[in-house]
């Protein structure tokens, strides 16, 4: 007799329990267990510090902070909402379901996967530690320049630039280890028969995440470093006195801030057609056209970064390249969207809260896409540059294209995660909440933007009160209903209604031909894909 | 897997799905293009970008060229006549250890995580097996199928 039995490297079978359990685990669902607790727990220090803000715009005037601190909440707002929030809830998921879709038995390079994951935690008390030390009288509080850096101002600032600059550096090289995971194991871990052109499309998602994390991130690297010398040890990198260029520094930050918004928003992209034709009951519509159009995305999102400063005085032809490079996208984008309504047409559709989050997320998404078109118009950019349309603008797309496309995913896979279902109707009360007090949030700040009122400023002028009062009341609204959110993945994770291994009618992928939860170690067998 | 001459063989060895010309061409996809524009970045002033991206493509050159050094890697138990072997490849090394067929003993012990440790001893020699490629109920299995072609069970 003869057989071979295949399986991936993984020397973890004896797992401790207890705290060591989660210290030293290199299981990839530990792991991404492990992610998506810190992303909700950052999720919601994040959205404390936005309340605050919000409470101080209520009403003209200084009511709560002073405008210093203001500056600093809102941010290590942003630092911590897209470093810490949204990107680990998306290395969250890669972590639990890319072992699982492409069959294979755990992540390429376990170790680097818990070292990964354990960066994240110094990276966040790095980045908030200042807000404490200042109580003590030590320093001026956390980083004041915005979550761009920008220099000079951040030459200028105080000490809690230099703890935002090594927490980002932390938090790089964290992303960098993910990416050479999710790399390594994308390329060398699928099962037999699992071309990549039959990868889920999250998969591909991911693996374009990775290739831009890793052509990027060494800019911003660079790019922060550059700025700490600068304030350090005498260099002049970005001081134009010593013969160095300050737009230098808006250049190397946007080449890996652009690339960012896709870094969030592309495994977003790969998981949502995956919920889209589980709830609409339909083969998924167009794979191998929404696999270009990622690629399309990816590609054109490293040559558009300076969009983001049209205003800083730039040669007319660079503007005009950028323009339109920056309009390009919306082609591939277009398809995407074409895909994702060609998939739920006339499909046997119910709406369960995954599928909720998933249409709304379209139709915000879709908003926060257009106005971004009229963003990339030079001339309208003038004019809307550095306003609330901006800040309403990249919410739409980050907040209601990230934040609730991921909800959208919590909700899809808390069922195998845990393997209990979660409170339907109160995942619903949720999704409306959400969704209602997000447009009246934000919309109103896109008539301020029209309006003129200038972003980051904890002071306005009366004539912007009605909608900030408006804004607010619907901000703390938002706020609030996250706590449903947070009680319901609790409560779910604690008990509940045994979910299937199915889970959904509708569902298709490896992942749910495993049990609810899936063991430890997934597949017993090596699964072979037709 | 090519027939061979044994009565039993088991082969544990990791998946790879990609070829080692593929490992070579993935990391010079990435890397021509990380260093392109690391080398940019670099020719108008911010140098600093470059060292971040070389020490990040050696990061990811070293992670290919791990897999690429363990991707041969395997356990075997070959029974053939009277001797059954043990064969481990760990990168370069390649370790066998031969027991009496009908002298050897399969035993699964219970690890403190409560995952069984599939070990063959015999003559005060003990070999573990299907640590590496192996999961708790693949052991479980192998074990078992073991104990009704080996000498004495246990």
């Amino acid at each position: 007799m003869s057989y071979t039995t295949t399986a991936h490297h993984d020397a973890h079978e004896d797992h401790p329990s207890g705290i060591m359990r989660w210290l030293t685990t290199t299981n990839h669902k530990d792991i991404g267990t492990m992610y998506l607790i810190f992303a909700l727990i950052m999720f919601m220090v994040g959205g404390s510090m936005i309340m605050l803000v919000r409470a101080e715009l209520f009403q003209p005037g200084m009511q709560l902070v002073q405008p210093e601190f203001f500056n600093q909440l809102i941010g290590v707002h942003a630092l911590i909402m897209i470093f810490m929030a949204l990107m680990p809830a998306a290395t969250g998921f890669a972590n639990w379901m890319l072992p699982l879709q492409i069959g294979a038995p755990d992540m390429a390079l376990p170790r680097l996967n818990n070292w990964g994951f354990w960066l994240l935690p110094p990276a966040a008390i790095l980045l908030t530690l200042p807000y404490i030390l200042a109580l003590f009288g030590i320093g001026d509080g956390a980083i004041a320049t915005g979550w761009t850096f920008y220099a000079p101002l951040s030459v200028q600032g105080g000490i809690g630039v230099d703890f935002a600059i090594f927490a980002v550096h932390l938090l790089g090289i964290s992303s960098v280890m993910g990416s050479i995971n999710v790399i390594v194991t994308i390329f060398n871990m699928r099962a037999p028969g699992m071309t990549l052109m039959k990868m889920p499309m999250f998969a591909w998602g991911w693996l374009i995440t990775a290739f831009l994390l890793i052509a990027t991130i060494p800019v911003l690297a660079g790019a922060v470093t550059m700025l700490l010398t600068d304030r350090h040890f005498g260099t002049h990198f970005f001081d134009a006195a010593g013969g160095g260029d300050p737009i230098m520094f808006q250049h190397l930050f946007w080449f890996f801030g652009h690339p960012e918004v896709y870094i969030l928003l592309l495994p977003v992209w790969g998981f949502m057609p995956q919920i889209l034709q589980t709830f609409a009951r339909k083969p998924m519509y167009g794979y191998k056209v929404q696999v270009y159009s990622l690629w399309a995305i990816g590609a054109l999102s490293v040559v558009v970064w300076a969009h983001h400063f049209f205003t800083v005085g730039m040669p007319v032809p660079a503007l005009l390249y950028f323009m339109y490079s920056t309009m390009a996208i919306s082609i591939p984008l277009a398809v995407l969207f074409y895909c994702w309504i060609a998939t739920i047409w006339r499909g046997s559709m119910s709406f369960e809260t995954p599928m909720l989050f998933a249409v709304g997320w379209i139709i915000l998404f879709g908003i926060g896409g257009l106005t971004g078109l009229v963003l990339a118009d030079v001339a309208a950019d003038a004019q809307y540059h550095h306003t609330y349309f901006v800040v309403a603008h990249f919410h739409y797309t980050l907040f209601a294209g990230g934040i609730m496309g991921i909800m959208a995913g919590v909700y899809y896979w808390l069922p195998k995660m845990t393997g209990h279902m979660y409170n339907e109707k109160l995942g619903k009360l949720h999704f409306w909440l959400t969704a209602i007090s997000f447009n009246l949030t934000f919309i109103p700040q896109f008539f301020l933007g029209l309006a003129g009122m200038p972003r980051r400023i904890p002071d306005y002028a009366l004539q912007f009160s009605e909608f900030n009062m408006i804004s607010s009341i619907a901000a703390f609204v938002l706020g609030a209903a996250q706590l449903l959110f947070v009680y319901n993945i609790i409560s779910c994770a604690r008990g509940g209604k045994k979910a299937t291994d199915q889970v959904w009618e509708g569902a298709q992928g490896l992942e749910w031909t495993l049990p609810s939860p899936p063991p430890y170690h997934s597949f017993t067998e090596q699964p072979v894909v037709k | 897997m090519a027939p061979c001459m044994a009565d039993y063989r088991v082969i544990a060895r990791p998946n790879c799905s990609l070829s080692p010309r593929g490992r070579v061409a993935v990391v010079a996809l990435i890397a021509s293009f990380s260093l392109l524009v690391a080398i940019g970045f670099s020719l108008i002033g911010a140098w600093l970008v470059l060292p971040f991206a070389g020490l990040e493509l050696l990061a990811l050159a070293y992670a290919f060229y791990h897999i690429h050094c363990h991707a041969e890697d395997y356990e075997s138990i070959t029974i053939a006549g009277d001797h059954l072997a043990v064969e481990k490849r760990d990168y370069k090394n390649v370790s066998q250890i031969v027991f009496n067929r009908y002298w050897a003993r399969v035993t699964l012990r219970e690890l403190p995580g409560g995952e069984q440790c599939l070990l063959l001893r015999s003559h005060g020699k003990e070999v573990e097996f299907g640590r590496r490629f192996m999961d708790n109920q693949q052991r479980i299995a192998l074990a078992r199928q073991l104990k009704q072609r080996v000498g004495v069970v246990t």
